[in-house]
């Protein structure tokens, strides 16, 4: 098989994975839909270098999660981007209107958590275990158990304010 | 909320999605790279700015009759080289990732220390141009009417004076700026390294 088409299939089994992580580090559709453009065209530039030392999922979340640091930081700085024209591209629209609701819920909560934090938190909610965590993010198994306690336990405060 | 709450509305959150072959090859055509190319105004707006102002006193130049003023002149150039250049620069390797498939902590760490090299990158700008201004003031009679900074001493003190009001101000606000994202950036470096 070419390798574009290895690619291609790779995207289409993981896409969940790549419209959950860009929902989780974006608040709008526009930001979301150009997020997922990014994050799709830097998996491709370092498909080359995939080594299979980890599966494909944890590459994935790696690329996916850092590109979504530098995309946030773009934002931040309120810069205009050059629209692209995709043909029957809008996320949005046919995402449920149910996982918007409960998105909206989310981001409400997670709001004032730092970008690492952010990162440990929507691993354990896409139900990885510790030591997938520690894979992904590069830090021990104890110390995800350790971060999530202090995670929780922000979130427990937050809700007491 | 608790973290399980949250946890079983995620899991529970449905979502549809619509990649077809043919947007995905749309995505990653090297026509999208060359188009998703961000560019940053502000910066590029300030940087012709600079440059027009460093070309209005390149050309004003000779209008600039005693030492004093000539020294500052070449100051006020200087600066509106050096300005830009800071801007460019900073924001050149703020944008730079080197291998994207990196373990998540590891880019945080990088991205924390590139915050904080250009939080204080923007601090010298901050400083220089507080500088320009005092050099522009001091330049703008003699190259737009002829005359010296003494000849209408009235309102150079009101110009100073009022000035000085503005950077006091203008300083206050952009110490406390890059105070709250120095130490959000410290704090994030701090988390990632314990």
């Amino acid at each position: 098989m070419e390798k574009k088409e290895i690619f291609v299939k790779a995207i289409k089994e993981n896409e969940k994975l790549i419209y959950k992580v860009a929902s989780f580090y974006t608040d709008c559709k526009d930001d979301r839909d150009d997020l997922i453009q990014e994050i799709i065209y830097s998996l491709w530039k370092s498909f080359e270098t995939f080594k299979h030392n980890s599966s494909l999922s944890t590459w994935m979340y790696r690329v996916a999660m850092n590109v979504s640091i530098f995309h946030l930081k773009k934002n931040k700085k309120k810069v205009a981007t050059i629209p692209i024209e995709l043909e029957n591209l809008n996320f949005a629209e046919i995402a449920v209107d149910d996982f918007e609701e409960k998105l909206k819920i989310l981001q409400n909560h997670i709001k004032d958590l730092n970008l690492f934090d952010k990162g440990i938190l929507m691993l354990y909610l896409e139900s990885k275990s510790h030591e997938e965590i520690a894979e992904i993010v590069g830090i021990t198994k104890t110390n995800v158990g350790t971060k999530l306690s202090r995670i929780k336990e922000k979130l427990r405060q937050q809700v007491s304010k | 909320m608790e973290l399980d709450d949250l946890k079983n509305d995620w899991e529970s959150a449905t979502t549809q999605h619509r990649l077809t072959t043919k947007v995905i090859d749309q995505m990653i055509q090297k026509k999208y790279a060359s188009k998703i190319k961000k560019i940053k105004y502000p910066e590029l707006i300030g940087g012709i700015i600079c440059l027009l102002g460093l070309g209005f006193v390149v050309f004003n130049f000779n209008k600039l009759d005693t030492v004093f003023l000539q020294a500052i002149g070449v100051l006020t150039m200087l600066l509106l080289i050096i300005q830009p250049a800071i801007s460019f620069l900073s924001l050149k390797q703020f944008n730079t990732t080197d291998d994207l498939s990196k373990p998540y902590a590891e880019i945080i760490k990088q991205f924390a220390i590139q915050k904080l090299r250009f939080q204080k990158y923007q601090q010298v700008n901050a400083f220089l141009c507080y500088l320009l201004l005092v050099t522009i003031i001091i330049l703008l009679p003699k190259l737009f009417y002829g005359k010296d900074i003494s000849y209408n001493k009235s309102f150079w003190i009101f110009a100073f004076s009022f000035g000085y009001i503005f950077l006091l101000f203008f300083s206050k606000w952009v110490k406390k700026f890059y105070n709250n994202s120095l130490n959000q950036a410290e704090e994030l470096l701090k988390e990632v390294e314990q």
